[in-house]
């Protein structure tokens, strides 16, 4: 569903990303984990085209996104972010965040978008803020919020940038819940996360990235119980 | 001073009031006319297009860095009739000096306000779909013209005060009136001193206008905790950078 093939990414002199390749595939939960600076955002703000890409490409659904032919909006449609930051929309109420795209870029009808917007707002549990502005919210009511939003394009992938990381402790479960209901009903989604926890139970595949460079790849009780590479080995060791 | 000039220059009360209309007229095209070109330059001003950018930050080094005055006599004297052939009198030539002068120093106010909104509001604008315009007309420009209402408050009061440079091209302003009343009479004091009092009568209003604008929308997003916009505040337009 996504190769990412001989990737790279440079900010100037620095070079973030440094050739990575990888499959992902339909339905599959891949959480990327490592070191702070190890790329994993850029890795996965790469998908959307976020940052522009260096070197190398990206297929979705058999489209290069990195092609200048590519309509990047088309492809934005289709894949879901959520930030680590929330990035609610503070001028619009919850409802608005929600239906705001599916109206102006789907071409949705209000009604039609608002009862979308209720439903999803069901699923992560917050109907009765439908009114509320996002400055109302929570951290973890925002980011599930933002989950909702992301939702209603009814994208094919969902990339998650640390969405538990900004949040206080007791908000993180919510979160995390939201995000394994999504996981199981089937929804292909990429997952930069510090949760080991969410990593182990809800990964099919786990990733190591260290500078810029794809370590390690393998089932969450592979690289979780039996880390092959050492410097997979040096990072459970100082976090866990 | 003399009591007796004020009844005198009550003589001339019509002169004055349509001096304070000319003056009101002139600072509303060439404000309203300022904020519109100033929104595409200062949206120029952040393009990453280079004919895009370089012509709209020219405009913007030109008429902030030189004289609204000299603007206003290259405009009325040398502009307008060589592009008509003949002058078309003060009004188009003062609004438009105005409204260009304004416009540069607008774009930076828009430009800047743009700036101050988290880049994370457009990122999550791209990654639902949405071409880089919706995205900023949707979701950048209304956050971003809060922040901007306090400097182009600012900038209206400017404006108005700076208006009075038109009387050069006999433009029959406030500040003409005036000028009309100081030279049948040979006095100075009771006709300027009229004038700078209706000046600041007007600019006193047009400061608490802009203040319970200011207090709408620099309040919380969500209606019912807005603070009431007829509680009493510190004023903060007398600010002035030129």
């Amino acid at each position: 569903m996504i190769s990412v093939r001989n990737l790279h990414k440079s900010f100037g002199d620095l070079h973030v990303l440094r050739g990575i390749d990888y499959e992902i595939k339909e339905k599959e939960v891949i959480c990327v984990i490592g070191p702070s600076g190890s790329g994993k955002s850029t890795f996965l703000r790469c998908m959307n085209l976020l940052e522009d890409i260096t070197k190398g490409e990206v297929v979705i659904d058999g489209v290069k996104i990195n092609d200048p032919k590519t309509n990047i909006n088309d492809i934005r449609r289709e894949v879901g972010m959520v930030f680590q930051q929330f990035n609610l929309f503070p001028h619009m109420r919850v409802l608005d965040n929600i239906t705001v795209s599916p109206i102006q870029i789907r071409k949705m009808n209000k009604k039609e978008a608002e009862e979308l917007a209720h439903q999803l707002l069901k699923k992560v549990g917050l109907s009765d803020k439908a009114n509320a502005y996002p400055e109302q919210l929570s951290g973890g009511q925002m980011q599930r919020v933002a989950i909702a939003r992301a939702l209603a394009m009814k994208p094919k992938i969902m990339l998650f940038d640390e969405p538990t990381s900004a949040l206080d402790p007791e908000m993180v479960k919510e979160v995390l819940d939201v995000m394994k209901q999504l996981a199981v009903e089937g929804m292909t989604m990429v997952v930069v996360t510090h949760e080991m926890g969410f990593a182990k139970e809800m990964g099919d595949r786990v990733l190591f990235l260290d500078q810029g460079i794809l370590i390690e790849e393998g089932s969450p009780s592979e690289i979780f119980s039996n880390p092959k590479n050492e410097r997979t080995k040096a990072f459970f060791s100082k976090i866990l | 001073m003399r009591v007796d000039m004020f009844e005198n220059i009550w003589s001339y009360r019509e002169l004055f009031i349509r001096g304070i209309w000319v003056t009101l007229a002139l600072t509303a095209v060439g404000y309203i006319g300022g904020f519109i070109l100033g929104l595409f330059v200062g949206l120029g001003k952040l393009s990453k297009r280079k004919w895009i950018y370089y012509p709209a930050k020219y405009y913007v080094d030109f008429f902030r860095g030189t004289p609204l005055l000299v603007q206003i006599l290259l405009i009325h004297t040398a502009l307008i009739p060589s592009l008509f052939g003949h002058s078309l009198g003060f009004f188009v030539s003062g609004s438009v000096a105005l409204m260009l002068n304004s416009a540069a120093y607008n774009a930076e106010i828009i430009r800047a306000g743009i700036q101050s909104i988290d880049k994370g509001q457009m990122e999550a604008a791209r990654s639902l779909g949405m071409p880089h315009n919706t995205a900023m007309k949707l979701i950048i420009l209304p956050q971003a013209f809060r922040r901007m209402i306090p400097p182009l408050g600012n900038e209206l009061i400017a404006l108005l005060k700076d208006s009075s440079l038109v009387t050069v091209i006999a433009a029959s302003d406030l500040l003409y009136a005036g000028k009309v009343v100081a030279g049948a009479y040979s006095r100075f004091w009771e006709p300027y001193l009229t004038v700078a009092i209706l000046y600041l009568i007007l600019t006193f209003i047009f400061g608490k206008i802009i203040n319970m604008i200011e207090k709408r929308f620099s309040n919380s997003y969500v209606p019912s905790s807005r603070k009431s916009i007829s509680s009493d505040r510190r004023s903060r337009t007398g600010g002035d950078k030129r």
